[in-house]
C-alpha cells in the first residue's frame, strides 16, 4: 500500500488534499475526486490485435483501491472518461472491484470516451451526471472555453486534456510533469489512468499549478 | 543451345543506332548462362536495358518460334525499386522495347498509387513484367492464392539496391525474396514431377506442357529463379550482394558485372567572397545566392540539391525574390510535393523548359535528365557517395564532364569541400550496412502471411534463418515472436480478448477481416508522422506536411510551400485547404526526420585536412581561403594537430560550457556526450545539456563542472564499461523511446488509421512515446523493446564508431583550452540548438527547485527544432482523448 504524502490545498474555503496518485480528496464532502482513469483501454487495444501489456490496469485497480482504504470516502466522482469505448471483457475486472466497496457512492460525469450503455453503470449503482454542481464546485469533464467560463454555476473541475507542466531552468534544462492546474475559473486534473499520455498546458502567471511527482505533490511557482 | 535472342536484342540495338556498352554485352552473357547476382552500374548509365534485354534475349530463346505471338505467360519479371515515381520512366522504356521487339507483352506497376480497381484487373490478368515497391511487394504477399501469381515467375530485379541496402525496406525485400525463392523451388520440383509423371505417359495431353519440357531437361539450373541487384559504387559491394541473395543461394551461381564507366568529374567549393563576415554557424547558406546564381547564368540547366525539405523552400522563395526574371523557368522538386507537380517537373526538365531546379534527394535517382549540365550541392552532402551520386546528374552527353559545385553553409563547412575532393581523388566510397535482426519487420512480415494463406512455424522459420537479416535469430526468440502475435505476449490473465493471429492444426492465420484490413492498411506505412494533405479550396492537391507544423497554423495565417505563398483556410478530413496569399511573408513548414551525420569515411578525410592546416600546408583552395579563421582559431584558442585533442572550457550567464573537437560526426557526438556528461556526474552529481553538431559536442551544465579532476582519471575516454555507462545515462532511454517510433508503427503497435477513417480509430490511438513507457515498465524483455535499444545503440549512437573515436582519443594528447569568447570551432555548436539534449543524476526535486515553471509552454513530444516555437495562450491538447 503506499502512503500519499498529499499536499493540503485550502481553495475556496474548501479544504482540498492533493494526492500524488492523482486524484484530490475532498474534506468537507468526504470525496475523492479523480479523472480519465480510461479503463479498459488496455483491453479495447488487445481486442484489436494490438498487444498491450495487461498487468498494467490491475495496477491502476489496486491504486484505486489503496486510495479509498486510506482515505474512507464516501463518494468516488469520476470525472469522466472512465471506461475506454466499447464494452470489453475488463470491464469484469471493474465489476469485481466495485464488489469490494459496496457502501462506497461512486459518481460519474459523462466523458467522451464513455460510450458503453449507461445501464452497465446503473445496475453497479453509479450514477451518471453530464455536470453536477457540489459546494462551490461545478464538475464537468471537458473544461470550458475562456468564454463560457463566466457563466458557470460555480468553479470548474474538469478532466479530458491529460495537463502536464512545462518547466525550464539554467543550461537549457526542461522537464515536463503531470500537474493539477487550478486557473482562475477552473481546474483542471490529470489523469489518473497510467495508459493515458499527457499534454503540456498554458498557464497564467496567477495560476496555481501543482506538478505530480512519483511520491509527493509540489507546487510549482 | 538456341541463340536467338542475342541476335534479335543485337539488330533492335542496330535498328536504334545504339551502342551495346561492354558492361551490356557482359550483363547478357551472364544472364543467358543463369547466373544470379549484383550489377554495379550508376544511376543513368544504361542499367535498365542492361538487364531488362538479357531477360528479353532469354525468353525469345526460350521460345524462338512463338515469342511474336505467345500471350498471357504469367508474371515472368519482378522489378523492385525503391521509388514508386520511378516505375512510371522505367515502365515506359520497357513497354517500348517490347513494342517494338514485337513481343505482345505487357508491363505495368503496382504501387501505393495503383487503384484497387487496376489492382483487382492485375489479379485477374498478370503482367508479363511488373514494378512494384517492397511495400506493394508484401501486400502481395498478403493477398489470399498469392503464390499463383509468382507461378512463372522468371528473375526479380531489385534496383538501387543501395538505397534500399542498410534500411528496413531493404529487409523488406530481403523477406519477400525468400519466399519467392522457395516458391520457386516447389514449383520446379512440381514441374520435374510432372515430367516424370509424363514421360511414363506416352501420349501428352498438354502443349503448353509439351513446350516446357525440353527447357526442364537441357538445364534445371537455368530455371531457378534469378535473382539480380542493381546498385551504384558503395563500400561493400560484395556484401551487398551476398545480402539480397541470402544463405542458401549456390556460390557458384552468383557473378558480380561492373559496368566501371568512367565518368570525367570537376568538383568546385563556392569561396565566400569574404569568410571573416561569412556566418560561423547556419545551415541554410543562401547567403551565398549570388554566386550561384552566376553559375546557373553560365549553364543550361542547373539542378540545385539541398539536404532537407525546408531548406529547398528557402532556396526556392530566395530565388524568386531576388531573381523574378526566373518566375516560369525554375521549379521545386521534393519528397512532399504532390506527385502531379513532380511529374509536371520532370517532364519539363527533359523538355529543356527549365533553367533550374531546387530539389533534394527526391532527385538523386531515377532517370537521366540530359538538358542538366551543372549540379549545386548546397551544405555538406556528409558523405562522398552521396555526392558522388548527385554530382553524376549532370553531363550525359557523351564525353561530357559532370559538374559539381559544393556550397558551404557556414564558414567551417568549406574545409569539408576540401576533404570531398580529396575523399573522391582517393576513391573513397561508404559502406551500407545491412540491418540484422529487425523484429518489427518480422512480426509484420509474419502477420503478411497470417493474413494470406497462412504458415506454420518450422517451414516459416527454415525460409527466415534463409536471410541474411536473420541468419542469427534463435529459435526461442522466434517463439517469442510467435507469442506475441498469437496470444499477445506474456499473458495468463483470463478474460483476455487479445484477437490478431490464431494457431488452427498448426497453421498461424488471420480470420478477422478487420484485423486483416488493418494489416493490410499499415504495410505501405513505414513512415511514422501523421501527414496531412495540402489542397487548393478550389481543389486540386499541392502535396503533404506533418500535422505537427499544421496544427501550429491558425486560419488566416500565411506559409510557404511548393514554392508559394498559402493562406491556411482549414483543416477538414486530414486535409488543410488553402488558398492563394499575396503575402511576402510566412512560415516554411518543416518535415521531421533526422539529419544525416558526416560519414566515418569522409571525417576521417576532414581530420587530415584539419591537420594540415595545423601544420600551415595549404594546399587548397578552400584552406587558403578559410586562414583568416584558423588564425582566429588558433589565437582565442588552439588548433589541434592529428595528435592533439582539443577541449575548450568556458563560463557565461548560461552556465559552465565544454566544448569536445573529436570530428567523428554527430551521432558519435550524440553518444560521447552522454558517455562523458555519465562520468563527470559521477564525481558530482549534475545536469547537463548537451548540443553537437558533426565536428564537436558542448556539454553545458548550470553549474561548474569538474573537468580538471575528470581528466585526471585514466578511464574518462577509456571503453571499458562503455555500454553499461551509456545504459546508465539517462539518453540511452531517450533514444531508444526514439527508435521505438519506427518499431511500434512497423511492429503494428500503432494503428494511425487513414483519410476518411471513422472516428471510432481515434479510441485506438496511444503515442509510440507512451508504448515504450509501458513497455519497458511491465514487459522489458520484448523483442521490440530489446530492438529499440540495440537500434539506439547501432545506428543513433554509433556505438563502432564510437568505440574506435575513444580508442583514437586515448593516444592523443589532451589540450585544454580556458578561453573568453565562442571560437570560430564552439560557436557552431552553441548555436546550433536543434537536437539538444538532455543528461541528469540530480533527484526531480533538486532539478525542480531550481526551474521556472514555463509560461508559454509546449508538448514535450514536438521534436526539439519545434520546441523553441512559442504558442498563443490557451489549451493546446492532443487527438484521441
Amino acid at each position: 500500500m503506499t502512503m500519499s504524502a498529499g499536499t493540503p490545498f485550502n481553495f475556496l474555503d474548501q479544504d482540498l488534499l492533493l494526492l500524488p496518485q492523482k486524484a484530490i480528496y475532498w474534506h468537507q464532502q468526504n470525496a475523492l475526486i479523480l479523472t480519465d482513469v480510461h479503463f479498459g483501454k488496455v483491453g479495447h487495444f488487445r481486442k484489436a490485435g494490438i498487444a498491450i501489456p495487461r498487468n498494467m490496469e490491475q495496477d491502476d485497480l489496486a491504486m484505486l483501491s489503496d486510495l479509498v482504504y486510506e482515505h474512507k470516502p464516501e463518494k468516488l466522482i469520476f470525472l469522466g472518461d472512465l471506461f475506454h469505448s466499447d464494452m470489453n471483457n475488463d470491464w469484469d475486472w471493474f465489476v469485481l472491484w466495485r464488489s469490494q466497496f459496496p457502501q462506497l457512492e461512486i459518481i460519474l460525469i459523462k466523458g467522451n470516451h464513455d460510450i458503453i450503455a449507461d445501464e452497465h453503470y446503473t445496475t453497479l449503482g453509479v450514477i451518471l451526471y453530464k455536470k453536477l454542481v457540489m459546494g462551490p464546485f461545478v464538475m464537468l469533464h471537458h473544461p470550458l472555453a475562456d468564454t463560457t467560463q463566466a457563466h458557470a454555476e460555480g468553479y470548474v473541475l474538469c478532466g479530458h486534456i491529460h495537463p502536464g507542466v512545462h518547466m525550464v531552468g539554467r543550461g537549457r534544462q526542461s522537464i515536463t510533469l503531470p500537474c493539477f492546474a487550478f486557473a482562475q475559473n477552473q481546474a483542471i486534473l490529470p489523469s489518473f489512468g497510467r495508459f493515458t499520455g499527457r499534454v503540456a498546458i498554458v498557464s497564467r502567471k496567477t495560476d496555481h499549478v501543482f506538478g505530480v511527482l512519483k511520491d509527493r505533490v509540489i507546487a510549482i511557482a | 543451345m538456341n541463340n536467338k535472342g542475342p541476335k534479335v536484342i543485337q539488330e533492335w540495338y542496330k535498328r536504334k543506332q545504339w551502342k551495346q556498352f561492354p558492361f551490356q554485352k557482359e550483363m547478357e552473357a551472364t544472364y543467358l548462362a543463369g547466373y544470379s547476382g549484383l550489377l554495379n552500374a550508376p544511376t543513368g548509365s544504361g542499367k535498365t536495358y542492361a538487364l531488362f534485354l538479357p531477360f528479353l534475349a532469354d525468353y525469345i530463346n526460350r521460345y524462338p518460334d512463338t515469342y511474336l505471338s505467345r500471350q498471357n505467360n504469367g508474371l515472368l519479371m519482378l522489378w523492385i525499386t525503391p521509388l514508386r515515381a520511378l516505375t512510371n520512366d522505367i515502365r515506359k522504356a520497357m513497354q517500348e522495347a517490347c513494342d517494338e521487339l514485337g513481343l505482345p507483352w505487357r508491363v505495368m506497376t503496382r504501387t501505393g498509387d495503383t487503384s484497387a480497381a487496376e489492382k483487382a484487373a492485375l489479379k485477374r490478368k498478370l503482367p508479363e513484367v511488373l514494378l512494384t515497391t517492397p511495400e506493394s511487394l508484401h501486400l502481395m504477399l498478403a493477398q489470399k492464392e498469392y503464390p499463383k501469381v509468382f507461378k512463372n515467375l522468371q528473375v526479380v530485379v531489385c534496383d538501387e539496391w543501395h538505397e534500399l541496402l542498410g534500411t528496413k525496406r531493404g529487409v523488406q525485400v530481403e523477406l519477400g525474396l525468400s519466399k519467392l525463392k522457395v516458391l520457386s523451388r516447389l514449383q520446379l520440383s512440381e514441374s520435374s514431377e510432372q515430367l516424370d509423371t509424363e514421360s511414363q505417359k506416352p501420349k501428352v495431353k498438354n502443349k503448353k506442357a509439351a513446350e516446357l519440357i525440353p527447357a526442364n531437361q537441357l538445364q534445371i539450373a537455368n530455371n531457378r529463379l534469378r535473382i539480380w541487384g542493381i546498385s551504384a559504387t558503395i563500400g561493400n559491394l560484395e556484401q551487398a550482394a551476398e545480402v539480397l541473395l541470402g544463405n542458401d543461394f549456390p556460390p557458384e551461381q552468383i557473378k558480380m558485372v561492373r559496368a566501371n564507366i568512367q565518368k570525367r568529374l570537376e568538383i568546385e567549393s563556392v569561396i565566400p567572397p569574404n569568410i571573416e563576415s561569412y556566418s560561423w554557424a547556419g545551415h541554410i547558406g543562401v547567403k551565398l545566392l549570388p554566386q550561384v546564381m552566376e553559375l546557373v547564368a553560365k549553364s543550361k540547366t542547373t539542378l540545385i540539391f539541398t539536404n532537407t525539405r525546408s531548406q529547398a523552400e528557402i532556396w526556392y522563395h530566395a530565388i524568386i525574390d531576388n531573381y523574378p526574371e526566373y518566375a516560369g523557368i525554375m521549379a521545386m522538386h521534393h519528397g512532399s510535393l504532390d506527385n502531379e507537380l513532380r511529374n509536371w517537373v520532370e517532364a519539363a526538365l527533359h523538355a529543356e523548359a527549365l533553367k533550374v531546379v531546387v530539389c533534394t534527394s527526391s532527385l538523386d535517382l531515377g532517370v537521366d535528365f540530359r538538358p542538366v549540365d551543372t549540379v549545386v550541392q548546397v551544405g555538406s552532402p556528409k558523405g562522398v557517395a552521396r555526392f558522388m551520386q548527385r554530382a553524376g546528374r549532370s553531363g550525359h552527353h557523351p564525353g561530357a564532364i559532370s559538374k559539381a559545385y559544393y556550397v558551404p553553409t557556414h564558414s567551417l563547412e568549406l574545409l569539408e569541400g576540401a576533404a570531398l575532393k580529396q575523399a573522391i581523388q582517393n576513391g573513397i566510397f561508404e559502406s551500407r550496412d545491412p540491418m540484422l535482426l529487425t523484429f518489427d519487420v518480422l512480426i509484420q512480415y509474419m502477420v503478411t502471411l497470417a493474413v494470406s494463406d497462412g504458415f506454420t512455424a518450422d517451414e516459416l522459420f527454415k525460409e527466415i534463418k534463409s536471410t541474411f537479416a536473420f541468419a542469427d535469430l534463435r529459435r526461442e526468440e522466434y517463439n517469442q515472436l510467435l507469442d506475441f502475435i498469437v496470444s499477445g505476449g506474456k499473458t495468463l490473465a483470463q478474460y483476455d480478448e487479445f484477437l490478431k493471429v490464431e494457431l488452427e492444426n498448426g497453421v498461424f492465420k488471420v480470420n478477422n477481416r478487420r484485423v486483416a484490413m488493418r494489416h493490410r492498411l499499415s504495410i505501405g506505412t513505414i513512415t511514422s508522422e501523421l501527414s496531412i494533405r495540402v489542397s487548393w479550396l478550389s481543389g486540386g492537391s499541392l502535396g503533404t506536411l506533418e500535422e505537427g507544423f499544421i496544427s501550429k497554423l491558425k486560419p488566416g495565417n500565411t506559409f510557404w510551400f511548393a514554392g508559394r505563398s498559402l493562406e491556411f483556410v482549414k483543416i477538414k478530413d486530414m486535409t488543410a485547404y488553402v488558398k492563394k496569399s499575396k503575402a511576402t511573408k510566412g512560415l516554411i513548414p518543416s518535415w521531421a526526420g533526422g539529419r544525416m551525420p558526416l560519414s566515418s569515411q569522409l571525417s576521417a578525410v576532414f581530420r587530415e585536412k584539419l591537420d594540415e592546416v595545423a601544420h600551415g600546408i595549404e594546399r587548397d583552395i578552400e584552406v587558403k581561403s578559410l586562414k583568416p579563421l584558423f588564425d582566429l582559431q588558433a589565437k582565442l584558442s588552439h588548433l589541434p594537430q592529428s595528435h592533439e585533442f582539443l577541449i575548450e572550457s568556458f563560463k557565461s550567464k548560461e552556465g559552465h560550457h565544454l566544448l569536445f573537437y573529436p570530428f567523428e560526426g554527430r551521432l558519435v557526438h550524440e553518444g560521447m556526450a552522454s558517455l562523458l556528461a555519465y562520468r563527470i556526474a559521477k564525481i558530482k552529481p549534475a545536469s547537463f545539456s548537451i548540443a553537437m553538431n558533426d565536428y564537436g559536442f558542448e556539454l553545458l551544465a548550470d553549474e561548474d563542472i569538474p573537468i580538471e579532476e575528470a581528466l585526471e582519471d585514466v578511464a574518462f575516454f577509456s571503453i571499458d564499461n562503455l555500454i553499461a555507462d551509456i545504459q546508465s545515462s539517462l539518453n540511452a532511454n531517450e533514444m531508444a523511446r526514439r527508435r521505438f517510433r519506427d518499431i511500434a508503427h512497423i511492429g503494428g503497435l500503432v494503428f494511425t488509421g487513414y483519410p476518411g477513417a471513422q472516428v471510432k480509430n481515434k479510441h485506438l490511438q496511444a503515442s509510440t512515446s507512451l508504448l515504450f513507457e509501458v513497455f519497458n515498465e511491465y514487459e522489458p524483455d520484448n523483442l521490440l523493446v530489446r530492438q529499440a535499444y540495440n537500434e539506439a545503440l547501432a545506428f543513433q549512437l554509433e556505438e563502432f564508431r564510437l568505440r574506435m573515436a575513444l580508442q583514437r582519443i586515448q593516444t592523443q594528447s589532451i589540450v585544454l583550452k580556458t578561453i573568453e569568447r565562442p571560437t570560430p570551432f564552439a560557436f557552431p555548436i552553441m548555436v546550433d540548438s536543434l537536437g539538444r539534449e538532455r543528461l541528469t543524476t540530480e533527484t526531480m526535486e533538486e532539478r525542480i527547485a531550481r526551474m521556472a515553471r514555463n509560461y508559454s509552454v509546449d508538448d514535450d513530444n514536438l521534436p526539439a527544432e519545434k520546441r523553441s516555437s512559442k504558442r498563443k495562450p490557451g489549451i493546446t491538447r492532443k487527438k484521441g482523448f
